[in-house]
């Protein structure tokens, strides 16, 4: 199968004019996708294995600095697993096997050179389900700086922990209570407490995954204005089951549809004028 | 002879199961039965054991009580007038001749002609018991067969009457094992109470001198009874910190090993072989340490001693020249590799209940392996590991094998390993075997022991399992 990869935007498509009548129920796209964005990761050919199981097939995709990506799809389509070939946690994985080129500013991340312990303080990832360490807040955010010596004393480290805090807007909720238990935390206020956790170390990327399906409407929307703020210094990319939050959150769309990438393009172009019938069968709930 | 009737009543119930279930089946034909036949089946089944089994238990419990006093109602006056012990012995040997055997002593004068006559009685009554017994156990049967069988209708519950079985079944179980144990804590405490009755429990506690053989007769010397159980508790202690002291860091550390670096092929070896390693008996680990340590660690410390002589460290040579095979060293270090697969075994389900998404928080950020253990793992296993620790904390203090064998016998109140020291438990072991008469001071101090041990693992393990509850309820 063979797919557009960098599929440019055209302006004159990008508007409800063109009234789409197979179109039941089009999520509504907040914010247009910058055309000048460098790409920040470079996907060709990737596929991954568990054991026999191919989780992937030939998966090529651009993945654009500073913009919100989002993958979508149905249950087992592979986008997580797409997802954690950026970082490498498939390492952890027995058996797991990727093969094809992820290349992170041009460079290899597969490449016996890198390290996936210095990747992954280079590209941060958030889980579905909110991951506290058994510590106090304070600790959770100080725990990537201290294991990668990024703060000389504990002025800096304090400087660090408030900072990260603050861009998770989370600060003013826990100022006063910083080394009392994470896991203390509402669920919504955890997920910003990883968040926090994750852009304590500088990435560049910020991997989420399903980031908000264990939360509830509330505390989902602050994390998605969490995430548009974070737009503006990290490339983000975001797997999610909710069409609407994609629409909201994210410029660009990738679809995902048993292991493939289906289709792939500026949010906007996705959700009104879809080019695969299998998009256009998802985005509008017929399957998935 | 009542036994013969087991076999008949197995019959006889399975014959009540069939019986029933074709009954049910014929009267329910077409119906909307409530229950299903083979539920009539169970339910006869139970009536017709349960009755007779009812009587035959009862039977075996106070039929020895009937007999005797009916044995003794009909007795001849001669008979009557002995002693309690040499009536027993009489009616014993009339028992055998009764059954045709011979009598085991020589009986005087009236006696010896009272024989026969009183053999022939007493047989005769154990038959009659006998008989008794079998009748009322099969009219028992009969009854519980007939009460079903009058009952099997297609609106009779019983589905639910046999689940009650069930659950009553099932209830007795547990309430003979939780009776047994008080029964056991009761005999302790009693025992316990006369012990302290004779020596004052402050003495027994911090008395510091332990030697608890005591005049039998009043002409003895040199032996006047000591029961300070301090230098027992400091043995105990000693050996049970120098097994830590192994078993910890070992058990802990192949934990982490096995949990988060073996690889799968590695870890199905090597965890099976652990358990099978916790099976060994500790008596096999008792000579390995008699045997093989504790020669080796002798020549090992005599050979250090030999160096050491007439050097600056004179002193310390001289003493570990006299070092003996038996020492704390020895049971503590054996203790402690009997308890590695325990600790490690234990500690290895704990680590891997931590769930993965904390150690994939903890690789996204960078962290390596051991990183990811040191910071994550371990802080959130914490709990769960000290409740594995006083776990086999407690089973060190009741071990007995490796210290009987390998500790000494010697109650001496010192924390020298290279010491010979004895332990509660040993000491339980030697106040209790052989010869003993179980009224006297140095019986009744094992149960004193006893009680005082039971009652520290006892807070070992209710700490450990509070610690152990209160950590699995935080990732549920």
């Amino acid at each position: 199968m063979k797919f557009k990869i960098f599929h440019a935007p055209d302006g004159a498509n990008s508007g409800s004019g063109d009234t789409d009548t197979r179109v039941l129920t089009p999520p509504p796209v907040l914010h247009s996708a910058d055309p000048d964005a460098p790409t920040k990761i470079t996907a060709r050919e990737v596929s991954v294995f568990y054991g026999d199981k191919q989780a992937l097939h030939d998966v090529s995709l651009d993945i654009p600095d500073k913009t919100v990506t989002a993958l979508i799809g149905p249950s087992g389509c592979g986008k997580s697993t797409f997802l954690r070939t950026m970082n490498r946690m498939n390492d952890t994985i027995p058996g797991a096997r990727v093969v094809g080129r992820i290349e992170m500013d041009g460079e290899d991340v597969n490449a016996k050179s890198v390290d996936p312990v210095l990747l992954r303080a280079r590209v941060g990832m958030v889980f579905q389900k909110p991951n506290p360490f058994p510590k106090t807040i304070y600790e959770n955010v100080a725990y990537g700086p201290r294991i990668h010596g990024l703060a000389d004393g504990k002025p800096e480290l304090d400087g660090i922990v408030e900072d990260s805090l603050k861009r998770a807007g989370l600060w003013e909720e826990v100022a006063d209570r910083l080394h009392s238990p994470g896991t203390g935390l509402s669920g919504g206020q955890q997920q910003r407490l990883v968040i926090a956790r994750a852009i304590a170390v500088e990435p560049e990327v910020i991997l989420m995954d399903e980031p908000c399906s264990a939360l509830d409407p509330i505390a989902t929307a602050r994390i998605e204005e969490l995430i548009d703020e974070l737009r503006e210094r990290y490339c983000i990319v975001i797997v999610t089951h909710s069409m609407a939050q994609a629409a909201r959150v994210s410029q660009r769309t990738a679809f995902f549809h048993l292991g493939r990438l289906i289709e792939t393009g500026d949010t906007e172009d996705i959700f009104t004028n879809p080019r695969e019938r299998r998009t256009l069968d998802y985005i509008t709930g017929r399957f998935g | 002879m009542t036994w013969f009737f087991l076999p008949i009543l197995i019959v006889a119930s399975i014959a009540a199961w069939f019986g029933a279930r074709g009954l049910a089946e014929r009267r329910q034909r077409g119906i909307h039965a409530h229950s299903r036949p083979a539920q009539f089946g169970a339910w006869a089944l139970i009536w017709t054991a349960v009755p007779a089994l009812v009587v035959l238990i009862a039977a075996a419990v106070f039929g020895p009580a009937i007999e005797g006093s009916l044995i003794m109602g009909g007795a001849p006056e001669a008979v009557s007038e002995l002693d309690p012990l040499r009536r027993g012995a009489f009616f014993g040997d009339a028992r055998a001749i009764g059954a045709g055997q011979p009598a085991t002593q020589i009986w005087p004068a009236p006696y010896a002609e009272l024989l026969p006559a009183e053999g022939a009685r007493v047989a005769g009554i154990g038959r009659m018991l006998d008989l008794g017994t079998v009748v009322l156990a099969a009219l028992a049967a009969l009854l519980g067969a007939l009460f079903v069988f009058s009952r099997i209708r297609p609106d009779m519950r019983a589905r639910n009457r046999v689940e009650g079985w069930v659950v009553a079944l099932l209830f007795v179980s547990s309430a003979v094992a939780v009776l047994t144990t008080v029964g056991i804590i009761a005999s302790l405490v009693f025992d316990s109470l006369r012990f302290f009755a004779s020596v004052p429990i402050f003495e027994f506690l911090f008395g510091t001198q332990w030697s608890p053989q005591t005049a039998i007769r009043a002409d003895q010397v040199g032996s006047t009874g000591a029961f300070g159980a301090l230098p027992l508790f400091a043995g105990t202690f000693l050996i049970m910190l120098i097994a830590m002291v192994v078993a910890a860091p070992v058990g802990l550390f192949a934990a982490i090993y096995l949990s988060e670096y073996a690889g799968p092929a590695f870890r199905a070896t090597v965890k099976p072989v652990l358990e099978v390693l916790a099976g060994v008996p500790t008596v096999v680990y008792g000579f390995f340490a008699a045997l093989t340590v504790g020669p080796a660690f002798r020549e090992f410390f005599n050979g250090l001693g030999a160096l050491l002589v007439g050097g600056p460290l004179d002193g310390i040579g001289q003493y570990l020249m006299l070092v003996q095979n038996q020492m704390a060293l020895v049971a503590g270090a054996v203790m402690g590799i009997m308890l590695i697969p325990f600790v490690s075994s234990l500690s290895d389900d704990i680590i891997n209940a931590v769930p993965q998404s904390l150690r994939d928080g903890s690789y996204a950020m960078g962290a390596t392996k051991s990183e990811t253990v040191k910071r994550v793992l371990l802080p959130a296993a914490l709990p769960g590991v000290a409740g594995a620790m006083l776990l086999a904390m407690s089973r060190a203090i009741g071990e007995t094998m490796i210290v009987t064998m390998a500790a000494g016998l010697a109650a001496r109140l010192t924390l020298n390993p290279l010491d010979t020291v004895t332990t509660v438990t040993v000491q339980i072991v030697t106040l209790l075997t052989g010869d003993q008469e179980f009224n006297s001071p140095k019986t009744l101090a094992a149960f004193g022991l006893g009680l005082t041990l039971f009652l520290v693992t006892l807070a070992l393990n209710i700490i450990a399992q509070r610690i152990v509850h209160t950590y699995r309820q935080q990732y549920d």
